[in-house]
């Protein structure tokens, strides 16, 4: 499905996606869509913006959205409202779903979700009768260690109902950085090549020798995130990391469990930073490599809905700066594997011709079309590219049929406990991305939000701990803590906090826990269990807020005197 | 002052919004930046498309701008200290071929970006790893 | 009559577009340029949200102003359709911030200009309708999901026709058969 699609659906189910904080533009398509007549359902355990505006709001507890997810299924089950023509032709595996969903009655999951039964029906049954009806899911899927299965679920209610292979139909990723979905493209994945050709399989591997000239290796490599765990703790030798490239990421703010991550780089042999600011990896690397930044160099990136669309060089570069691409052509020539290339658009030739689902998409075609959303496998100018898969609900499998999984619910790992009585969940700040070195480092968007950010927090919370709006406040989990500005609001749950991830002060990595889902390998960011505690001397806190403050700028580098705050 | 316009797509965020930007390429500055007609955008930006190109100009507010290459000559915790492209690079080779023939391939961890560098360029890593180190020991944070 | 910007919480997703809009345009682009703490950020709008409500609140540019009443030294006046406060006048007695109904003006420091005393100078600050801007309200413009318009006199009465052709249809129609009125007629 594409974006612009969004708003032409009948239906919405936003699942734990908070498009008005991480994607304004995307958010703007589901307002429109709602000034259609569009049904909106929000699964969300916060009163987002969407939430607002929705017909259905299904104000979920953290950490139960496949009891909810099953319990729509056994709903639209049934009450008859699957579609049982599209079950039948184009899926398999649906009895032994059924099994599974027998037991997710809506009492059932109203117990676990905290979300009354009746609501749940009438979720279920405005998704099932309003057609073409759309999913879009967010982090507040992905980033629970049950994140797969929740996709799964997800894409269940899409088939059983039909919503597939048409307009303004289907299941969507909303892709968090402007570029995750080009990196997944490209192969930066430890178990595919790029376009989602496998290491694993003979032919592709084999394709990829032939155009590079080398045997490669055939075994799925590391995931990120058990980088520390294979820096810190593997016994085997040969599987141990030494060497760590680190290459447009910030691990020591954006990782779960900070404390572990620094441990991992300083205990790592070998630390490569190639960034186009200092960050706090900076401060473990031993080798900094500074790249240009978006903005002063040419590419492609790859938008939410598989859009490869041009970035152009704006301003030219200052200091002695490379492009990404040439500082790694450098040092692979430089270790016996020689790589000549010219420009970006030498590098996109030959990677295109190597992806037949990307193979039509030529410089020229994005040039004059804009953008050009793969599969596009024709180098025609009339090949414009797909703007939704699966169309005539015809799947990727070998028999063209899409399968049912169906599994149960588990709750996340660190439940709310005596010592720490509260959850946690990180989310995202609408000004700011990411780790905050680009947007940081914007005037007005830093005149809007600051350090040390803010704990949100529900007004009978706040009563009972006995803290008010803007009074800072300690963050604690078994895992370290970190001080925040405490802000009430009406639109979070009792019990629960939600704290946005890119503050270096109030960071709230420092309490995330590393347990990842076992498919997808995502931290379970969107739960672990925290306390609140109230600072007493609050001159004292904004004192020794302002010097760690000035503490950081001092490490990134910043001379005293020199830019903001001096 | 020699004006030109220069259409990009958004740094931030998965939407795809394309900018439209006047550039002051004598002095080489941006003038202005205002929403472009793309596909998934229609005209629009959010408060980081209209505002957020600011970094560019180094107002040196959380972080420093990196303008050249450092190594940490005595080791973990010692200064970082400038030095030339040409030692940059060598140096980076040589620990990464040392260590590659002294534990093997795979105790090399190489990262992707999701972020501002772009298909090529995360293209050419993975080729990097596979290829040149021998490991499929590459991911990115698509998963964090 | 005077003109005003209106937001709709139907539309706003609350992202604040509008209020760095605002700055921008009355602090010039020239704060891309120069040290991030020599200008002030004083929003002449602020978002407003309670449990199930997000919107944008301003000025309202009122007809009869409580605030220009309120003025002891003459700062407030209307002009080309709207309220303004003349700062250099203005000697911060907050008596329009406690006048105004609606919450729209609040005090600021004017970057840059000292007192006697040595103290930053503090002055009203409120909604303008971006006053010589060309293309009218920054908010209005930037606002990526269109949440904001400026209601103009033409607008305002084309507002009050509607409606009161809304009232008169669903009062009379069915006792006359009729589907719809036509505009017109005697309006």
């Amino acid at each position: 499905m594409g974006i612009p699609e969004i708003e032409d659906a009948k239906c919405l189910l936003c699942f734990g996606y908070n498009g008005a904080d991480s994607h304004p533009i995307v958010a703007r398509r589901i307002v429109r869509g709602r000034q259609k007549g569009m049904k909106i359902i929000c699964a969300d355990p916060r009163v987002t913006e969407t939430a607002r505006i929705s017909d259905i709001h299904l104000q979920l507890k953290g950490g139960s959205n496949l009891a909810l997810v099953n319990a729509m299924a056994n709903v639209i089950w049934k009450e008859g409202l699957a579609d049982e023509k599209f079950i039948q032709e184009h899926t398999k595996g649906f009895d032994e779903f059924l099994k599974v969903i027998e037991n997710y009655t809506p009492e059932y999951a109203a117990e676990i979700s905290q979300v009354p039964a009746e609501t749940i029906r009438q979720a279920a049954r405005m998704y099932a009768t309003n057609k073409p009806a759309m999913i879009l899911y967010g982090m507040g899927v992905c980033q629970f260690s049950q994140a797969v299965d929740v996709v799964k679920g997800l894409a269940n209610l899409a088939l059983m109902t039909g919503n597939f292979g048409g307009p303004s139909m289907g299941i969507g990723p909303v892709r968090g950085q402007n570029n995750v979905q080009g990196a997944c493209d490209m192969g930066a994945l430890p178990n595919s090549y790029p376009g989602y050709q496998s290491v694993t399989d003979p032919a592709s591997r084999e394709k990829f020798e032939k155009a590079w000239g080398v045997p490669l290796p055939d075994k799925v490599g590391c995931p990120i995130t058990h980088v520390p765990y294979r820096i810190l703790q593997e016994k085997e030798e040969r599987k141990r990391i030494h060497a760590y490239y680190i290459f447009g990421e910030d691990p020591a703010q954006s990782d779960p469990d900070l404390a572990e991550v620094r441990e991992a780089l300083d205990k790592c042999d070998f630390v490569i930073m190639q960034d186009i600011y200092m960050n706090k990896t900076g401060l473990h690397a031993d080798v900094i490599l500074p790249a240009t930044a978006w903005g002063e160099n040419e590419g492609v990136y790859t938008c939410a809905d598989r859009g490869f669309q041009r970035v152009r060089k704006v301003v030219e570069p200052e200091g002695d700066l490379k492009p990404d691409w040439q500082i790694i052509a450098e040092i692979s020539t430089a270790m016996g594997y020689p790589m000549n290339y010219k420009n970006t658009e030498e590098i996109w030739n030959e990677l295109i011709d190597l992806c037949p689902s990307f193979t039509g998409a030529t410089y020229e075609k994005i040039e004059k079309y804009g953008s050009v959303q793969w599969p596009c496998r024709d180098k025609s100018m009339e090949d414009k590219g797909t703007p939704y898969l699966h169309k005539d609900g015809i799947f990727a499998t070998k028999d063209h049929k899409a399968l049912f999984y169906g599994t149960d619910w588990h709750p996340p790992l660190e439940m709310e406990n005596e010592e720490y009585p509260m959850s946690l969940s990180t989310v995202r700040e609408v000004g700011h991305y990411s780790v905050r070195t680009m947007t940081g480092n914007c005037r007005t968007l830093r005149n809007l939000e600051d350090e040390p950010g803010w704990v949100q927090i529900s007004p009978q919370d706040c009563q009972k701990l006995k803290i008010q709006k803007g009074e800072l406040v300690k963050v604690l989990s078994k895992r370290g803590y970190c001080i925040s500005r405490c802000l009430p609001t009406e639109r979070v749950k009792p019990g629960a906090v939600y704290m946005t991830y890119q503050w270096w002060i109030g960071s709230c990595n420092e309490l995330t826990i590393a347990h990842l889902d076992p498919i997808s390998n995502t931290p379970e960011y969107k739960y672990c269990a925290c306390r609140v505690e109230k600072i007493q001397d609050q001159e004292w806190a904004e004192r020794h807020v302002k010097e760690m403050y000035n503490d950081i700028r001092t490490q990134m580098g910043i001379q005293p005197g020199k830019g903001a705050r001096s | 002052m020699a004006l030109k316009q220069v259409q990009t797509t958004c740094p931030y965020c998965g939407a795809g919004c394309q900018i439209m930007f006047t550039v002051d390429a004598d002095a080489n500055k941006i003038v202005e930046a205002v929403p472009a007609d793309g596909r998934t955008n229609e005209g629009t930006l959010c408060l980081k498309g209209h505002y957020g190109w600011d970094y560019l100009n180094d107002p040196q507010i959380l972080t420093k701008r990196l303008r050249k290459p450092m190594i940490r000559k005595g080791g973990k915790k010692s200064p970082l200290v400038e030095v030339s492209w040409d030692e940059a690079i060598s140096y980076v080779a040589e620990k990464l071929t040392e260590i590659k023939g002294k534990y093997g391939p795979d105790s090399i961890m190489g990262t992707g970006s999701a972020r501002g560098a772009g298909n090529e360029a995360n293209y050419l890593m993975q080729k990097f790893m596979r290829a040149c180190i021998g490991t499929n020991n590459v991911d990115h944070c698509a998963r964090i | 009559m005077n003109y005003f910007v209106k937001g709709n919480p139907d539309l706003c997703i609350g992202c604040r577009t509008c209020m760095i809009g605002c700055v921008v345009v009355h602090e010039g682009k020239h704060i891309f340029e120069i040290d991030p703490d020599s200008y002030t950020f004083h929003p002449k709008l602020h978002m407003v949200k309670t449990a199930r409500l997000s919107v944008p609140v301003q000025c309202k540019h009122c007809e009869n102003p409580a605030c220009m009443a309120a003025c002891g030294v003459n700062a407030i006046y209307q002009e080309d359709h709207r309220v303004l406060i003349h700062t250099e006048t203005c000697i911060g007695c907050k008596a329009c911030m406690d006048a105004c109904p609606f919450g729209a003006i609040d005090m600021v420091t004017v970057a840059g200009v000292r007192q006697k005393d040595g103290s930053e100078k503090k002055v009203a600050n409120k909604c303008d309708l971006c006053q010589g801007v060309a293309g009218g309200p920054a908010c209005v413009r930037v606002c990526p999901t269109q949440a904001l318009t400026l209601v103009t006199e033409e607008e305002l009465e084309d507002l009050a026709k509607r409606k009161r052709m809304e009232s008169a249809r669903s009062t009379f129609c069915e006792v006359y058969h009729c589907d719809e009125f036509s505009y017109g007629g005697r309006e």
